[in-house]
């Protein structure tokens, strides 16, 4: 059944980029293939690919049971905040706020989350942006501080 | 002859103190990454690349780095096979099967070293072999026209489509994705905004470090958190640690053949190490007749998937090298190296960069050297990196991995796509949608792309210089049968079920 859906929702990408690719024209052009042959091309095959996903019948596919999905979710929104606010707080705070739920996703307990966070931002941040030399956010706030 | 000058010149580059220093620290990291389940060497590989990228590193450097962390990861993964009976690689799922048995009967430390040495003979019989066969396939290649690249490449994808996964429509449809995100952005040809829905951060193409973190760190994530398995206790790892004169009698002959088998299953794009110890375990085990115990803790059974396994994986870098075209989800990311140092992949690699080439063949007998030196001695510093919980280790791996995304572009529009695709890829993960020929399809589309279209401009759009040389048209024959190759091989199987089947 997943893949079924699957399977629309690749047939609906297919046709928003034939639509899409069908107007990508060079104003001049110097070659016999143009700019949107190729990407056409695969926008075809990924819609036949699509057809074969929903017609041909398959195994079912294996989710994990919902409260777990649940915590993968939650995982993928904590990433996604992180990757929001990372040069805003800067890298030391937020990847301190980052480890504090994703280690209690894995099971520390707080007082580990918070002792592992600050320590892996501070740390972190001292490898990469001092020792590599891997510029990174210190973050608006931090700045007068650290010069 | 003059082979070994250009040998001679890569160890030069490999021994310079940095460059050693480099392989030391990649072969560690290496062995460690390989060790912790869910992280493998496309993982590390994935993490480390960025990194390597913002520290500045020369390509030779970045690319010792890399080729010394897939070494490690194929020796490291042996470790949790055989302490916790969990594979820390896929190459390593072989080595539970008589790993742990032996770990069991108080041979944990015979059955690590012994691997390892397996895995050191597999790797020096792949480094001769990428030295005596590469540069040749190189010279072949180099008459390859725009046409024969065109069909080369697509017979790289059909080979990951028809071997990885089970499905064919499902490979198919990770290529196609990955030929879709690297249309993205302007048309070098033509100066044409393509897919880039007036954003200015795509006008340039999503970057290949942002699409390999996103399927390979971010999404391996949400999956460990699936699989979070209950931290079973390592057997503990007493008595003696050198395999004795009887058990290396038992299993020299399996590693060599394991070794060389290992390495001609790696030169084949899309048969990876997972094939290649899988086919050595088995083929070793009818070998060996009545007198054995494989699966219950044989040497050999533990000598011959690791043999395989680093020779594979040495194995495949050489169509990387000699072609361009990688045959390997790691393979692929390290052709994304490349190309982060405008390096361009193929035949003439070999002509424009042989430090670069040279270089890293050396480095993998020197990383190779180390990583036995490791194994043996410091295998109780491995052990204890087992002991590392989950909740220390995911939020330092996102940590890292946004660090190594950040710091191509330093936007937070690379972030945000990075973890998008990483959702993305989860989804697609657990419908068993393999992620290899993802990765593939998105390294290999734009060369896909510019030599279809020089090619048709050569021809004047005419579709037959496609068809036109018998190389060409060999690999068609390639593509089309690796597509069709494995189902019919599958069909006839189980129309002949009936029979007994070899074990």
């Amino acid at each position: 059944m997943s893949e079924r859906v699957f399977g629309v929702l690749l047939l609906l990408l297919s046709a928003a980029g034939l639509v899409i690719g069908w107007d990508l024209r060079a104003p001049v052009s110097y070659e016999p293939v143009g700019p949107r042959a190729f990407p056409l091309l695969v926008f075809v095959l990924i819609g036949a690919c699509a057809l074969a996903l929903v017609f041909f019948r398959r195994g079912p596919t294996r989710w994990a049971p919902p409260a777990v999905l649940g915590r993968v979710g939650g995982l993928f929104v904590v990433v996604l905040l992180y990757a929001l606010l990372f040069d805003k707080l800067g890298f030391i705070v937020s990847t301190t706020l980052m480890c504090l739920p994703l280690a209690r996703l894995f099971g520390a307990s707080w007082k580990q989350a918070l002792g592992a966070g600050a320590c892996m931002g501070v740390a972190l941040f001292i490898l990469f942006d001092r020792v590599l030399d891997v510029a990174l956010p210190a973050g608006q706030w931090l700045k007068p501080i650290l010069g | 002859m003059e082979t070994i000058t250009h040998l001679m010149e890569g160890f030069a580059v490999a021994g310079t103190p940095t460059n050693l220093a480099i392989a030391a620290i990649g072969a560690f990291l290496g062995t460690v990454i390989g060790l912790l389940p869910g992280l493998g060497p496309i993982n590390g590989v994935a993490i480390l690349l960025p990194i390597a990228y913002a520290m500045k590193l020369p390509p030779e450097s970045a690319l010792i780095l890399l080729a010394a962390v897939y070494a490690g990861c194929e020796v490291g993964g042996r470790i949790s096979a055989i302490l916790i009976n969990v594979p820390g690689d896929a190459g390593a799922v072989m080595t539970t099967m008589d790993g742990y048995p032996m770990a069991r009967k108080g041979l944990a430390g015979p059955a690590l070293s012994l691997s390892a040495f397996a895995s050191f003979s597999g790797s020096m019989v792949a480094v001769v072999g990428i030295v005596l066969f590469a540069p040749l396939l190189a010279e072949w290649a180099l008459a390859f026209g725009p046409a024969e690249y065109f069909a080369l490449m697509v017979l790289a994808l059909s080979c990951l489509g028809g071997l990885v996964g089970d499905s064919l429509v499902k490979a198919m449809v990770c290529v196609l994705l990955g030929l879709m995100l690297s249309t993205v952005g302007i048309d070098s040809n033509s100066g044409v905004y393509r897919y880039t829905f007036d954003l200015l951060h795509l006008a340039d193409g999503i970057p290949f470090i942002v699409v390999v973190i996103g399927l390979f760190a971010v999404s391996e994530l949400m999956l460990m958190l699936e699989n979070a398995h209950s931290g079973a206790a390592p057997v503990s790892l007493s008595g003696r640690l050198m395999f004795n004169a009887q058990e290396f009698a038992l299993a020299k002959w399996t590693m060599l053949r394991c070794s060389v088998t290992g390495f001609f299953v790696g030169v084949l794009p899309g048969a990876g190490a997972s094939i290649a110890s899988a086919m050595c375990y088995a083929s070793e085990r009818r070998m060996a007749g009545k007198d054995h115990c494989f699966g219950e803790g044989d040497p050999r059974g533990v000598a011959a998937p690791e043999a395989a396994n680093n020779a594979s994986a040495y194995g495949s870098l050489i169509p990387m090298l000699t072609l361009g075209v990688p045959g390997s989800g790691t393979t692929a990311v390290m052709i994304g190296a490349l190309t982060l140092y405008n390096i361009t992949p193929g035949p003439t690699l070999f002509q424009d960069q042989p430090v670069v080439v040279w270089g890293l063949i050396a480095s993998l007998a020197i990383a190779s050297v180390m990583l036995l030196a490791m194994n043996i001695p410091l295998i109780r510093v491995f052990v204890k990196f087992l002991a590392i919980p989950n909740w220390l280790l995911v939020p330092g791996v996102a940590a890292i991995s946004l660090v190594g995304v950040y710091a191509v572009h330093g936007t937070t529009f690379d972030l945000i796509l990075g973890t998008l695709l990483g959702g993305v890829g989860y989804l697609l993960r657990v419908m068993n949608f393999p992620m290899a020929p993802f990765i593939l399809g998105f390294v290999l589309g734009d060369m896909m792309e510019q030599n279809l279209r020089r090619a048709l401009s050569i021809s004047n759009g005419e579709l037959d210089i496609l068809f036109s040389s018998p190389v060409s048209i060999g690999l068609w024959i390639g593509a089309l049968a690796m597509l069709v190759g494995p189902r019919v091989a599958a069909a006839l199987r189980s129309r002949h079920a009936g029979e007994p089947q070899p074990v």
